[in-house]
């Protein structure tokens, strides 16, 4: 408890001395949350990163399958009881597929970027009396990445993704479309294209000096042990793993990392110990004996940043992806109002009427006096968006009468709105929407100035 | 937006979404302005003379409501002058309550001072400013907001004597109302500091029962009793799932949904009784 208090009070010092930029976010205060005081869920972030699907990567579109798994992953319906209340969903953790760096929960999170799985917040059963967290994975290329879990103790995608939402988070039995649709979404999420990088994961002839002698000494033979080298487990032609797990003096049997996209998954190692690449190579230089001068290790570091890049890991959150994303949720109502699938529609009915609650919130209403100015265009815009939760909501009260025709109706008026009229209102609300660098700031500075007010002072 | 190919595997109506998007650029001009006219910027009363003396006996009841937000402001200001945390807290709870319950009639009838009273996030003036100190910092130096909220709330004291109340003005409140009470409340809630977000949605629904029930209900049981019925229902179950102990433990899927049943039913219920669907903003202040 006591480190648990202490944990909770260096997040919120440090959280109050930070500037205050578009990386802003506000955590949990008060004692009327589910979560603890001090959780930092990173939602307010401008920038998002970048989620790119196979399926349009090769010139195709996302399949039903694609587009409802990635509603159930962003559901906190399929979770158990205190993820819902929390409103906490797959996507807290993994954002746009990859690691939430800045998640911090206390109790469950020993530095940002890491979570316990086997805590008691979320489902008691599963608490195993061990602060053991570990990082929060990128789900980026993981149909490449098999095993699963951090100690690769699972081969089944499937079965893992069951056992999160079960085991872990104490949600009711999924069912099996939403089980399969949430595989197929996960395995339609790519890596980042990586211009270093060519066939058989070989850098290109772009690469720097430094790092192609970084990639050699990849290859090289560990000097005490010649049958090891940092290529032999992360295999350049394979995604840069092996599929196996080893111990690597990090306390145990952990399977190997992908390379791939790595620039972005910091912190490193199944606990998070390390920040950087630097103290990585400092790691095993130390515990293989590699003997590696100061120069190699720089050369190592190099290749590791030039193998871990991708191209536009980050994109700026604002309208147009977030009427896309609902879009693409509500899309499956394309499918399942026709087929009378009552539990699609409802999850439908119910997540992207949440999000679009929320992208409500991103319009603050005249009583956040922080904001200037666009007061007519703000309103005109919740208007809008609580008009389309309301016309969800009307498509699942037919739903759930069996008047399926009327479902139909309903959801038709509801895309000619989100289609039509909508972008063009959110988007003429924009410059005064919380999606605008300086009306977050001033958001937030005002959010941060009424918690200064609220702490108690040193006597 | 989504791509839309032209292959067979489309339904029927991911093709009608297709053609919309085909005719969305020529559309979006005129759907817009259709738009602007349904969400309150062009809207009219429809003759609603019937319901007129209703809102007028509702009167008595803001008065009584606001004047007990204005006798907690005021007696908060004698414990903040007697240095009394713990009464000055209780005071600002009971103004707090009639506050919430009034805000039916706050954020459309008298929006100026709604904002000044209940401004969010806002550390130095309203109801928010004092509870952040009071409650979290533990201090009672809160005098010159108090000082500001007695006045604001005096001066709506005051207006709410001979304002207009129009049926119209408070179906939109009762609907807004409804919406905000479904929203997340799992920061914490504006009353995060007091811990009273959940008596502020308790106040809420009753000051949605009491407008209903004084303003609507006899006109809408004459004209669609089951609408009627299923509105007094939706108001009832609110009821239940926020009477618990605390915030935790209130349902937010369920709140939502009954949040959101109780506004379709709102709007449904307007044409009804004679009045223009309600709006789900407040309108600016003049």
């Amino acid at each position: 408890m006591l480190v648990q208090r202490l944990l909770c009070g260096a997040v919120l010092c440090l959280w109050l001395i930070l500037p205050f930029g578009n990386a802003g976010a506000f955590p949990v205060t008060g004692d009327q949350s589910v979560l603890p005081a001090g959780t930092e869920l990173n939602e307010e972030a401008l920038d998002q990163p970048s989620e790119r699907f196979h399926s349009e990567a090769v010139g195709g579109r996302k399949s039903y399958l694609v587009n409802l798994g990635d509603l159930a992953f962003s559901s906190p319906d399929i979770l158990g009881e205190v993820a819902r209340k929390a409103g906490v969903n797959c996507s807290t953790c993994h954002v746009n597929g990859v690691s939430n760096a800045r998640l911090f929960v206390p109790g469950l999170s020993s530095r940002p970027g890491t979570f316990d799985t086997t805590g008691a917040l979320f489902n008691p059963k599963a608490d195993n009396g061990i602060f053991d967290a570990v990082t929060i994975p990128s789900l980026r290329g993981a149909r490449y990445l098999a095993p699963y879990g951090h100690n690769g103790r699972t081969a089944s995608l499937r079965d893992f993704v069951r056992d999160v939402i079960v085991g872990e988070f104490a949600g009711p039995e999924p069912s099996p479309a939403i089980l399969d649709a949430i595989v197929a979404y996960i395995q339609d999420i790519d890596f980042l294209p990586n211009p270093s990088l060519g066939p058989a994961g070989k850098l290109t002839a772009n690469a720097s000096e430094a790092e192609r002698r970084g990639e050699t000494l990849f290859a090289r033979p560990f000097p005490h042990d010649p049958v090891l080298s940092c290529a032999g487990c992360h295999v350049p032609s394979g995604a840069f793993v092996d599929h196996l797990q080893h111990d690597v003096g990090s306390g145990g049997l952990f399977k190997t990392p992908t390379l791939l996209n790595a620039d972005f998954n910091a912190p490193y190692f199944h606990d998070g110990r390390y920040d950087t690449f630097d103290q990585v190579v400092a790691h095993f230089d130390r515990v293989f004996a590699l003997g590696l001068p100061s120069q190699d290790r720089a050369d190592l570091v190099a290749y590791l940043k030039a193998v871990g890049d991708g191209m536009r890991p980050y994109e700026r959150d604002g309208i147009t992806a977030k009427l896309k994303e609902a879009d693409d949720f509500a899309s499956v109502l394309d499918t399942a109002i026709p087929a009378h699938d009552g539990e699609v529609i409802q999850l439908a009915v119910s997540t992207v009427g949440r999000e679009l609650r929320e992208l409500a919130e991103q319009f603050p209403d005249r009583r956040d006096t922080a904001v200037v100015g666009g007061r007519e265009q703000r309103r005109v815009a919740r208007t809008a968006l609580k008009e389309l939760v309301l016309s969800l909501r009307r498509v699942g009260v037919a739903a759930s009468a069996e008047r399926f025709d009327e479902a139909e109706a309903e959801y038709r008026k509801y895309c000619n709105l989100i289609f039509a009229a909508v972008p063009t209102l959110l988007k003429t609300a924009e410059p005064w929407s919380l999606f605008s660098p300086p009306v977050h700031d001033s958001h937030y500075a005002a959010m941060r100035q009424l918690l200064k007010e609220s702490k108690k002072q040193p006597h | 937006m989504r791509s839309y190919s032209s292959k067979s595997s489309m339904t029927n109506s991911g093709a009608a979404r297709g053609r919309e998007l085909c005719l969305r650029r020529y559309r979006s001009v005129s759907l817009c302005l259709i738009f602007l006219v349904a969400v309150g910027v062009g809207a009219t009363r429809a003759d609603a003379a019937p319901l007129d003396e209703a809102a007028e006996r509702y009167r008595s009841y803001i008065i009584e409501d606001i004047g007990r937000a204005l006798a907690g402001a005021r007696t908060l200001r004698e414990y903040v002058g007697a240095r009394d945390l713990s009464g000055a807290k209780q005071a600002w709870i009971d103004a707090r309550a009639g506050w919430e319950r009034s805000e039916v009639f706050t954020s459309g009838f008298a929006p100026d001072l709604d904002e000044k009273i209940d401004a969010w996030p806002d550390a130095s003036s309203g109801f928010h400013a004092i509870e952040a100190r009071l409650f979290g910092a533990d201090v009672v130096n809160v005098e010159e907001q108090t000082d500001a909220l007695i006045l604001h709330l005096a001066e709506l004291d005051a207006e709410i004597r001979h304002i207009a109340l129009t049926p119209q003005g408070l179906l939109n409140g009762i609907t807004r109302l409804a919406y905000e009470v479904g929203e997340s409340k799992v920061d914490g809630g504006e009353s995060r500091f007091s811990g009273t977000s959940l008596d502020d949605m308790r106040n809420n629904v009753d000051g949605i029962a009491l407008a209903y029930r004084t303003v609507f209900a006899t006109a809408l049981e004459a004209s669609d009793p089951k609408l009627a019925a299923a509105i007094q229902n939706y108001i009832e179950e609110l009821r239940k799932v926020l009477d618990v102990s605390d915030l935790k433990r209130v349902d937010p899927a369920k709140l939502r949904v009954l949040s959101e049943e109780l506004v379709v039913a709102l709007q449904g219920s307007a044409q009804k009784i004679g009045l223009a669907r309600p709006t789900l903003e407040e309108p600016l202040p003049r």
